[in-house]
């Protein structure tokens, strides 16, 4: 009486073992997928099944390592509304019959090794939202089809080789609200059509081969949150409509843009992150963007821009992170600056500034990074400075800076790189700089530094470069050196040190760039260890030093 | 969110926040970064607005 029929749960069994067969290394994971052993597929491990019809209705196989490719047998699983397949080492193509499953709502295979084209199947989903292929190898186009499914959100194709324009119709949709096309080989030009998109609040293009200019109406743009088109080649200027904007993200960065920063972006007091760095943009920084009083971060690095730093940008009240380096700057660092509680990173590097540090700059508690390197900076070393406890890297170098090296420059504890070379800095090595504990790098050279090496540079257990070169610096060369474990580079040339090469230096095991000429060294240089590998030249003009080498006291050749 | 309409409708504002955060107080505009996709280290993430109430984030 009970007739059996082959009903579409068994079809679906079916094709999960299929696709386990074509997944590799399911051994562990996908052990319980046994239809020998277990024919309730619904109970299999990341299988979810309709509680009535017993079809499946999601599949999760997300970051089980799986390898192989997906088996065209997901198109069987007709009533799926979710497959979620990221995280795994899948290669192959995306299937053509994945657009058989027309219930599918959510499909996520990112973070795979996908290549192939993007199905243009996948335009039959009438009901998919989600569409997440990011961080593949897909090349070919975005399929223009992609534009007839009515209720796509999100789509984030980033990090393929997505090549040709995106297609203008895409940006005919309104309930599309991720747009995430970043780290592509995409080309054409932004179209004005891109306003069209009425929901959209992430928009990412960044890292294609875009040209063109920014449209004139981006200004229509108003559901964006997130404007990222950095590191293209857009050419022309920054257009005066950006200012009707209501992005928190502006990131134009790395592109060609010409022309002056507009002084509408002032206005656009809810952007937490404008970058404008790495552009061709001339003219002065707008007082008026003092007025960006929200804002967290500000990268204006890598142009032509001239004139003074604007003093308003003290009232940029959250501001942590200000990069104003390579380019052309001039007059002083303003005071108001010290004003800046919450900066973090100060980078005003290579530009033409002049007069001293103010020392209101003391008063940036939470500084971390500063960067005056390259310009025509002069006086000295503020005493504040040693209040900036939370300064990691100070970089004072190629300026004109004078006077003695503070002492309490050994109080900020937390130093990773001290660069004071370049400068006209004179008399001792402090002391309490061997009180460093954590620093890597110690660039001291090209200044008017005398007295000796601290024999507490022997404490500086981190330390990986020591350049005092091209000083003036006496004494001998402590002996204490040869308790740094991590030193790579020692460089002490041109300078006034006498004495012998203490045995002990044989002991810094790290050490490859060793360079003591051109002092006035004597003695033999310690044949062993690590010493056999350094080059004459490491050696050169120290007179009276012995060594295996042409011209040497000792040479040419010195007997084993 | 509702910009700043000053200035013939000419820049923006943070999002005020008000009652965005259901019943929860007090309801305060933050940024919040956005992870656009693999990390890339040493680089910063783009950034929204978002209204926060304790641990919780509602859109403005």
């Amino acid at each position: 009486m009970l007739c059996r029929v082959v009903s579409p749960m068994i079809n679906e069994g079916k094709a999960l073992m299929e696709m386990k067969a074509s997944f590799s290394n399911v051994a562990n994971m996908l052990l319980d997928w046994d239809d020998v052993h277990n024919s309730d597929f619904c109970s299999w491990r990341g299988v979810l099944c309709d509680n009535l019809s017993l079809s499946v209705v999601s599949l999760n196989l997300s970051n089980l390592n799986l390898g192989g490719e997906i088996s065209s047998a997901l198109g069987d699983l007709r009533s799926l509304q979710s497959v979620d397949l990221q995280g795994n080492k899948l290669g192959g193509q995306i299937p053509d019959e994945l657009g058989n499953c027309a219930s599918l709502a959510y499909v996520d295979f990112s973070n795979n090794c996908l290549f192939g084209d993007i199905p243009f199947s996948i335009s039959k989903l009438k009901q998919l939202e989600f569409l997440n292929l990011k961080n593949n190898q897909l090349t070919g186009p975005i399929p223009a089809t992609l534009t007839q499914i009515p209720s796509l959100k999100t789509l984030d194709l980033a990090t393929n080789q997505l090549t040709g324009e995106i297609p203008r119709l895409l940006y005919w949709n309104e309930v599309l609200q991720y747009l995430g096309l970043r780290g592509n080989m995409l080309t054409g030009t932004l179209s004005p059509d891109m306003c069209q998109l009425t929901g959209l609040w992430y928009f990412d293009v960044r890292g294609n081969n875009l040209t063109g200019t920014i449209p004139d109406n981006i200004g229509n743009c108003t559901s964006y949150e997130i404007l990222d088109v950095s590191y293209n080649q857009i050419t022309g200027v920054i257009p005066y409509n950006i200012g009707f904007l209501q992005v928190a993200t502006l990131s134009l960065q790395g592109n060609r843009l010409t022309g002056r920063i507009p002084e509408v972006i002032g206005l656009m007091q809810a952007l937490a992150v404008l970058d404008l760095s790495d552009n061709e943009l001339v003219g002065p920084i707008p007082p008026i963007l003092g007025n960006l009083s929200f804002t967290g971060k500000l990268y204006l690095h890598g142009n032509k821009l001239t004139g003074p730093i604007p003093p308003e940008l003290g009232n940029m009240s959250r501001l942590s992170y200000l990069q104003l380096n390579d380019n052309e700057l001039v007059g002083t660092i303003p005071p108001e600056l010290g004003k800046l509680e919450q900066l973090f990173e100060l980078n005003l590097a290579n530009n033409h500034l002049v007069g001293p540090i103010p020392s209101n700059i003391s008063s940036c508690a939470a500084l971390n990074q500063f960067n005056v390197h390259g310009n025509l900076l002069n006086g000295s070393i503020p005493l504040g400075f040693r209040n900036l406890g939370s300064l990691t890297y100070l970089n004072l170098s190629s300026n004109s800076f004078k006077g003695k090296i503070p002492a309490e420059l050994g109080h900020i504890i937390n130093l990773d790189t001290l660069d004071l070379s370049g400068n006209s800095f004179s008399g001792p090595i402090p002391l309490t700089l061997g009180d460093l504990e954590h620093l890597l790098i110690l660039n001291l050279s090209r200044n008017y530094l005398n007295g000796p090496l601290p024999a507490e540079f022997g404490n500086l257990r981190s330390i990986q470069i020591i350049d005092v070169s091209f000083n003036f610096l006496s004494g001998v060369i402590p002996t204490e050196l040869g308790l740094l474990q991590n030193i790579n580079s020692l460089l002490l040339n041109n300078n006034k040190i006498h004495g012998k090469i203490p045995d002990q230096l044989t002991n810094c095991f790290s050490l490859v760039n060793l360079n003591i000429s051109f002092n006035n060294l004597s003695g033999t240089i310690p044949p062993m260890k690590n010493f056999s590998h350094f080059a004459p030249a490491s050696f050169f003009g120290n007179p009276f030093l012995c060594g295996d080498w042409v011209g040497s006291i000792c040479g040419p050749s010195l007997p084993k | 969110f509702t910009g700043n309409k000053r200035f013939g409708g000419l820049g923006s504002s943070p999002p005020t926040c008000r009652s965005k955060c259901e019943k929860c107080q007090p309801c305060k505009p933050v940024h919040v970064p956005i992870q656009p996709g693999m990390s890339i280290p040493l680089e910063y993430y783009p950034e929204a607005w978002r209204c926060k109430c304790g641990d919780k984030l509602f859109m403005p």
